[in-house]
């Protein structure tokens, strides 16, 4: 096998690969800017020059020259070369900046000409903490700057689009974020400007940059000249959580992380993943995050005597919700949920087996024209596909309606949904609701006889399943009053978690939502009622899940680890 | 564009300006359409034509506001923000309406060094205009650019993307100016280095309709 020398390290390579990702790939790290494993490589920023050498060979005979001792002879290169566009051919010798001085005051000098103009201005940026200009710059760069004149003023808090803010200062021209409309989400929308120290990305006039993936550039950019509107200046990234997560709002299931202060979500960014949504997030995937600090429950609730819901104990609401279902029997309907995680819609269908009751089908988001065949999709819930493979359906709102006329249901039983839209209040006058709720907006409150507050993806822990029939987990990012253990020892921790107590002046008990996840709350309406639902948290009911149902044959929490994975696709055509 | 040494702001391109022309008048005729092609041809891609073209735009309408770029854009099927960019890059291509003549003072590093900012101020104060400004007559613009390739005759500038003035000093610019206002045509200037001074007369370049032979200057020149 072809091999090549790194620092003195001999490493074998197959085919043709390029240094910088070849050494990012063997834990060999070297500054860079403008290269993006996902995009084309201009080599613009020269920050990651190595020293590469290659063996001499005889003009005539091709022949490896040796040395007195059998070492091939070595010839340098006359210039450093960019290792992100270099090719590594056999026997190469590179030198990085910990085996080359030279390299070292390359990288130096390169880094002394980028940060001529940037206004250092990081105690104020978004990105410091996580700045790649800053971390290299403390690594690889020069003690100091010599640049004693005044330096070149770029526009700032310039509005590219609804959603992204561009300040050109801090801009360093390594063109990620135009490759990125250029070759990644196609918009053409972004372009470099000017020249030499006039340069810096913008839209052309006329133009808005406002396409659906636009704030995937926040994230490429590796300084911070461009943030988000909606993000900017709400937190350092030190003082958040980060916790890996799935995408609600299309069924594509990308994959996220919730960053999380407080106990409020601030912000959702990509988390890669390959086989999903590679390096990217859709905008609407990030700017949900709202929905799970804001409208919240307060508590479960109960409709009183005279007719207004009224604040009860969770003791109380449960045993509500199980007198009603008794009363039904097997007049009381189950309506699953595509927002709800596989597990959940599960245990719905047990409970709704040990009341002789009849799951009705799921409630599925279609919005017809949304999708664009990338990240986006019609579907817009997170988990559709999971519920056809546990072989519910959509709901049928005409029949449904049909069935709630003719008196055969007496009971409705919606698993974190909202019902009305399908069918109007008027249609529920008759019959006894119970609502598993995210939030206070919910208008199937309004008809409700008991109203129990549900975990939202962020706090909960389960698997939702995107249209491709890939399996993937959410776990718990912000904590819920009374969360269970179960629920803590998922939970990312925060610097503040970790070395806090709650004595610190930074602690902060606010946002706790008062709600329960499904999965608790099912199986305690079925031991209200004397049934017997599989409890004992998510990780064993998808135990039982892939024992009991073929869709799921070889699914569990420790398969699926971060990256998720994919389900047999012959089921897929059978439940539809 | 004020004293960018002295002040170095870079101004944000107006966002959204008024057009300049009607969309009858955004077109290019079918002879124009055809050179197009016929460029196009000349590359891999249509990339490749893209300066051509803008250069052909700037001739047909004078100058290159938005409307042009998009108008040069859906010629050679490119998106409008690569346009954008190339017209942006070259202080030859003009964004903005400018005088009948243009004159692109270089203050890059060899002209500099050689006096280039003492011309650029001479003019501007003979001109009573600032650079990157036009004559209230409409006649004059004075830019300041980057390097033009002519360095050995430093300083010098150019006229409307066209003849070089070299070796420049305040009796030249005079001259020039002078010569201009009378609607003469200023020459094409070849100029001659030394080791080319025994062939072809000292010229170098059999088109060229006046030379002038080299010479150290302005320094040196001086001394001598
Ligand atoms: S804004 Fe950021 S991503 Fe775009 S060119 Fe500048 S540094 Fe690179
Ligand atoms: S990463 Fe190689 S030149 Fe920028
Ligand atoms: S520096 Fe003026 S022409 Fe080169």
């Amino acid at each position: 096998m072809p091999q090549v020398t790194i620092d003195g390290r001999v490493l074998e390579f197959e085919g043709q690969p390029r240094l910088l990702q070849f050494c990012l790939d063997h834990g060999i790290e070297l500054p860079h800017f403008c290269y993006h494993p996902a995009m084309s490589v201009p080599a613009n920023c020269r920050q990651c020059l190595v020293d590469i050498g290659a063996p001499m060979r005889d003009r005539a005979t091709g022949e490896v020259r040796t040395d007195g001792e059998g070492n091939p002879v070595i010839r340098y290169f006359p210039k450093l070369q960019t290792s992100c566009s270099h090719v590594i051919a056999d026997g190469q010798v590179i030198h990085t900046a910990r085996t080359s001085e030279k390299v070292e005051r390359a990288q130096q000098d390169t880094m002394e000409f980028l940060l001529i103009n940037h206004p250092l201005d990081c105690p104020i940026c978004d990105q410091a903490g996580h700045c790649p200009l800053q971390i290299q710059a403390y690594k690889y760069g020069p003690e100091g700057s010599r640049f004693e004149f005044r330096k070149v003023h770029k526009p700032k808090r310039v509005r590219l689009g609804p959603r992204v803010v561009l300040d050109a200062e801090r801009c360093i021209n390594c063109t990620r974020c135009v490759r990125f409309t250029d070759e990644i989400s196609r918009s053409h929308q972004l372009t470099i400007i000017e020249r030499g120290v006039k340069n810096y990305p913008i839209t052309p006039p006329g133009v808005e940059f406002d396409e659906p993936y636009s704030m995937n550039v926040i994230d490429v950019c590796p300084v911070g000249a461009l943030t988000s509107v909606d993000f900017r200046f709400q937190a350092r990234i030190w003082e958040m959580t980060r916790t890996p997560s799935i995408a609600t709002t299309h069924a594509k299931g990308s994959n996220c992380f919730l960053w999380v202060r407080d106990n409020l979500v601030l912000r959702i960014t990509p988390r890669p993943n390959p086989e999903v949504n590679e390096y990217w997030l859709a905008d609407e995937d990030r700017l949900c995050y709202r929905q799970f600090n804001e409208d919240r429950p307060a508590g479960p609730q109960v409709r009183n005597a005279a007719g207004t819901l009224e604040a009860v104990s969770w003791e109380q609401a449960i045993s509500t919700a199980a007198s009603v279902l008794e009363k039904a029997g097997a007049g009381a309907a189950f309506v699953g949920s595509a927002r709800a995680t596989v597990e959940d819609n599960w245990l719905l269908i047990q409970l709704a087996e040990q009341t002789g009751g009849q799951v009705v089908g799921f409630m599925e988001h279609i919005e017809a024209g949304h999708g664009d065949g990338w990240l986006r999709t019609d579907e817009r819930a997170p988990n559709s596909e999971g519920c056809r493979r546990l072989g519910m359906t959509p709901v049928d709102g005409t029949m449904l309606r049909a069935r709630l006329e003719d008196g055969t249901i007496t009971a409705l039983y919606v698993l974190e949904d909202d019902v009305i839209g399908l069918l109007s209040a008027a249609d529920l006058q008759e019959v006894s609701v119970i609502v598993h709720h995210y939030h206070t907006t919910n208008r199937t409150l309004e008809v409700a006889a008991a109203a129990l507050p549900a975990a939202m993806s962020a706090e909960t822990i389960g698997t939702y399943v995107n249209l491709d029939g890939y399996a993937q987990r959410v776990r718990p990012a912000k904590v819920i009053q009374g969360a269970s253990r179960t629920l803590m020892m998922q939970m990312g921790l925060s610097r503040a978690d970790r070395h806090g107590t709650p004595f610190d002046r930074w602690y902060n008990e606010t946002h706790y939502i008062n709600c329960k996840p499904s999965w608790e709350l099912l199986p305690a309406v079925a031991e209200a009622l004397g049934a017997k639902v599989p409890a004992g948290g998510p990780r064993r009911i998808m135990e039982q899940i892939s024992q009991r149902c073929d869709a799921f044959r070889g699914v569990s929490y420790k398969a699926m680890g971060l990256e998720g994975m994919p389900l047999p696709a012959s089921i897929q055509l059978e439940a539809a | 564009m004020a004293d960018f040494i002295r002040n170095p702001v870079v101004a944000l391109p107006e966002s959204d300006p008024e057009p300049h022309f009607s969309a009858v008048e955004l077109v290019f005729t079918d002879g124009e359409k055809d050179e197009i092609a016929r460029r196009i041809k000349q590359y891999p891609t249509a990339d490749g034509a893209v300066m051509w073209v803008l250069w052909l735009a700037q001739e047909k309408f004078g100058f290159l506001p938005p409307e042009v770029l998009r108008l040069v854009a859906s010629a050679l099927d490119l998106p409008y923000a690569q346009v954008y960019g190339v017209a942006t890059f070259y202080t030859q291509y003009y964004k903005g309406k400018k005088g009948k003549f243009v004159l692109d003072v270089c203050t890059c590093f060899t002209c500099q060094f050689c006096g280039g900012y003492d011309m650029l101020a001479y003019l501007e104060e003979k001109l009573d205009i600032q650079r990157g400004h036009t004559t209230p007559c409409g006649t004059f613009t004075v830019q300041e650019v980057e390097c033009l390739g002519a360095c050995g005759s430093a300083p010098m500038l150019q006229v409307s993307n066209g003849s070089y003035v070299h070796n420049l000093t305040r009796a030249k610019v005079d001259a020039m100016l002078e010569a201009l206002q009378q609607g003469e045509q200023l020459p094409f200037v070849s100029l001659t280095l030394p080791q080319d001074e025994d062939e072809m007369g000292g010229n170098r370049r059999t088109d060229a309709e006046a030379s002038e032979l080299y010479q150290t200057p302005p320094a040196s020149r001086a001394t001598q």
